[in-house]
Order: structure tokens, then C-alpha cells, then sequence
């Protein structure tokens, strides 16, 4: 009995110290994930639930044929991430990201919007 | 693959800082965009950085007559390198049999290592070897809670996500499927003075889940209430089949089938499912489990949330 006991407060001590922080989910995009939009938008936004770490964070727009569509750099401010995008056609495009929180976890993802419901 | 980004020499210094400063990690299940959440029943296919407490659970035992059992458990996981990890766990039970008298006390403390096959992020597949060792005399034996020898099962642990589904098919892709097997061996093969043989048995299970979070950031954004966008309804099973040295015993299957839900935050996990058993051996009616999870490495990034060894690597900007 007192060697479970002593392990469980091992353990319960363990965690009295530290500062916490957390994987950045996406919370939300605009476009929307999985949207139509029917005016093609300049850019597209990420926003995270954590801050990220600007060096080490990317996003990447392409087309249905794989071409880059974005254009400049990302700009990273808090937990949003935004990039320019280029004219865009109607079409589908597909929104790639990396993300480093600022205690460098790291998430990634990808998802699709159309643009003039093509 | 990953590979440091271009800077300009006079941002070397301070770059290298940052470099030192940094520890990329990935820790709790994540595959790809693919997040495994760690399982009721079985266990997830990842090593982390977590613990479960408490775990509790009440259910109608497969006794005749049947009793009433109370559990309540532990568990912390630590990783030692990125890829290998070490866990440790025990129960509290009580079990009430009427007419009987009330067993109560701690099972064998019970410690698993495991070490990380793969994580392929771009087909949302992981894979796990696992030992799992309950240490025969550590617990309760004289009630019946824990046994006198020791029971080792070796596991092997899959995980899989349907993200690579064609997008015709896009609301099925935040589905996933986890699976383990292992095969427990005791120490004992025979108790003399009970006259009874000890088997060895076949452990397996699953888990089939539905990822909201998946739907919402990967298929299609449905501007649901926040909180469902944190659940990922699940079932899991888990089956003992005792396949040699069982002379004498029922040669029975028995197990669980548990349906219900996980609630994702961003440092801790609930999840609430019943205990549904597959015959009368396994249970009596239905059973309830519910467990508190704690990320240690989104709690603790800069000390529990570390592999032992080799903790402080270097970040970079994924090629996408």
C-alpha cells in the first residue's frame, strides 16, 4: 500500500511546476475549410488557438493543377497567419500549413475551398 | 524530412539562440494533421507524454451472483527518447458480492514500454511495439484482486486514419481505426494448491472514431457550437481469449464493446463511455468508465513534456 501511495505522490508532485502551452490547432480559416466562395478572395487567413513561432511556420496555396497561387510571405502576427494570394480563377485551391506554437509543438494541415462554385 | 531555413549571416547569432532554445515535438498522438486521442479501453498507438487520472469505473461483475466493482486508476507515460517510452499504472478496486465479503485493494502495479515502429504522417498510419508487464505479488492478492505471478504481453498497436480518402468521400475521412494484440504469458503455468492451470491468452481490441476537430479544420468548417468541435464520438472493444494451457477452465471469450464520447481541450481530454460486455461471463448490464487526461507535454513543455534523452532538437520550417 505505501508503495502505490508514494508513486501516486511522486506523480502528483511532478506536476506542481511548469507553465503551460499547447498544440496550435487551426480555430479558424477565411475562407472557410470546405467553402464556395463566389468572389475570389485576396488572401487567405489561419487563425490558431496558440501563438506561433513566425521562423518556423508556413503556408502554401495551390491550385487543382499544383501551382502556386499565393504570393509574398506569410505574415505571422500572435496566432494568426495570413498569406496574399494571386487572382484567382474559378477552381478549386488547396490551403497547406505548417505550424510551430511558441513552445514548438508542431501541427500541420490542409484544406480545400472553391472559388466561383466550379 | 526536415531542413533549417536560410537566414542571413548576421542573424546567425540570434538564430543559433533560438535554434538552442527550441525543442520540436510533436508528443501526444499527432500523425500529420491526424490526432489520435488516447483510448478508454485500449491503448493509443503512440509513446507521450500523458497521464490518466483518475480513470474510474463501475460495472456488474460476470460472477454468479453477481457483484458490484468499483476501479479507480492511474496512469503516467514518459517518453525517454523521442521514440521510446515508459508507463506506469495501477487500479484501487472494490467488489461488493452479495452475501459475500467486500474484496477490496490495489490490483499489480502494472508498467509497459514501448517504442515507436513508425509515425508516416502522410498516410495518418502509426504503429507501436509494446511490453506490457503486471507485477505478480505487488497488489491485493489475498482478496483476489491482483494474482500472486507475473503476466507479461507483448503488443503490437496500429493506428489509421481515413484522411487519404478521395474528397467524394470527404465526410468519412475524419474517421480513424486503432487496433492492438498481444499474447499475456504468466510466470505460473499451474497453482498447485488451487489445482488450477494458468492460460495464456490472446488480448486484442479496437477503437472506430469520428474526429470533429478533423472535420471541422481538414473536410469542411460546419460553424457548429465550439464544443462540438472538440468531441470525437467513439466505440472501442477489447476481448481475452485464453488459447493454451486452459485445461480445466471454460474456454470462453470474454470482453467489452464501449461506446462513447472524447472531449478534446488543449491540456487535457474527458471521455465517458459504457461498458457494454460481450456474454454473461464478461458482465452483468450495463457499466459506465469515465477518465480525466492529461497532456504533460502541453502542460509541462519545458520539463515533463521532454523525452528523457535527447529532448532539445532543432525546429524548422517544413517543406510543405
Amino acid at each position: 500500500m505505501r508503495t502505490h501511495i508514494a508513486i501516486l505522490s511522486l506523480l502528483l508532485m511532478a506536476l506542481g511546476t511548469g507553465t503551460a502551452q499547447a498544440h496550435a490547432f487551426l480555430d479558424h480559416a477565411s475562407p472557410l475549410v470546405g467553402s464556395t466562395v463566389q468572389t475570389a478572395p485576396p488572401e487567405v487567413s489561419l487563425s490558431f488557438t496558440q501563438n506561433l513561432e513566425p521562423a518556423f511556420s508556413t503556408v502554401q496555396v495551390t491550385d487543382s493543377s499544383g501551382a502556386r497561387v499565393d504570393q509574398g510571405k506569410a505574415q505571422i502576427s500572435g496566432s494568426t497567419m495570413r498569406i496574399e494570394l494571386k487572382a484567382l480563377k474559378p477552381g478549386l485551391y488547396r490551403v497547406r500549413w505548417h505550424a510551430l506554437s511558441v513552445d514548438t509543438h508542431t501541427t500541420e494541415g490542409s484544406f480545400t475551398f472553391t472559388v466561383g462554385g466550379s | 524530412m526536415s531542413r533549417r531555413p536560410r537566414c542571413p549571416r548576421a542573424f546567425a547569432p540570434a538564430l543559433l539562440f533560438l535554434l538552442l532554445s527550441f525543442s520540436q515535438a510533436s508528443a501526444h498522438c499527432f500523425v500529420g494533421p491526424r490526432f489520435f486521442p488516447a483510448t478508454l479501453v485500449i491503448d493509443d498507438p503512440c509513446v507521450a507524454d500523458e497521464m490518466s487520472l483518475p480513470t474510474v469505473d463501475w460495472f456488474k461483475t460476470g460472477t454468479i451472483p453477481s457483484g458490484s466493482q468499483w476501479d479507480i486508476s492511474a496512469e503516467f507515460d514518459k517518453r525517454i527518447t523521442e521514440d521510446l517510452g515508459f508507463g506506469i499504472s495501477d487500479v484501487w478496486s472494490q467488489i461488493r458480492t452479495p452475501g459475500g465479503p467486500v474484496a477490496v485493494g490495489f490490483g499489480n502495479l502494472e508498467t509497459t514500454l514501448q517504442y515507436q515502429l513508425l509515425k508516416d504522417a502522410s498516410r495518418e498510419t502509426a504503429m507501436l511495439l509494446g511490453l506490457i508487464v503486471d507485477w505478480g505479488g505487488t497488489g491485493n492478492s489475498n482478496a483476489g484482486i491482483a494474482t500472486p505471478y507475473t503476466l507479461l504481453t507483448p503488443t503490437y498497436y496500429v493506428g489509421q486514419g481515413l484522411g487519404g480518402l478521395p474528397d467524394a468521400l470527404g465526410f468519412a475521412r475524419p474517421l480513424a481505426v486503432t487496433a492492438q494484440i498481444g499474447y499475456q504469458i504468466p510466470t505460473t503455468s499451474y497453482i498447485v494448491s488451487q489445482n488450477t492451470f494458468i492460460p495464456q491468452v490472446l488480448v486484442y481490441g479496437a477503437s472506430v472514431q469520428y474526429s470533429m476537430p478533423y472535420l471541422k479544420s481538414e473536410v469542411k468548417d460546419l460553424q457548429l457550437p465550439d464544443f462540438f468541435n472538440h468531441l470525437i464520438p467513439i466505440v472501442e472493444m477489447q476481448m481475452f481469449t485464453p488459447v493454451a494451457n486452459n485445461l480445466g477452465n471454460p474456454s470462453i471469450t470474454t470482453g467489452t464493446i464501449n461506446p462513447g464520447v472524447i472531449y478534446i481541450g488543449s491540456y487535457y481530454q474527458i471521455g465517458l463511455e459504457a461498458i457494454i460486455p460481450v456474454n454473461g461471463a464478461s458482465g452483468n448490464g450495463v457499466g459506465v468508465l469515465g477518465q480525466l487526461h492529461l497532456y504533460l507535454d502541453d502542460m509541462f513543455p519545458e520539463t515533463l513534456g521532454q523525452p528523457l534523452i535527447g529532448g532539445r532538437s532543432t525546429p524548422s520550417a517544413k517543406p510543405l
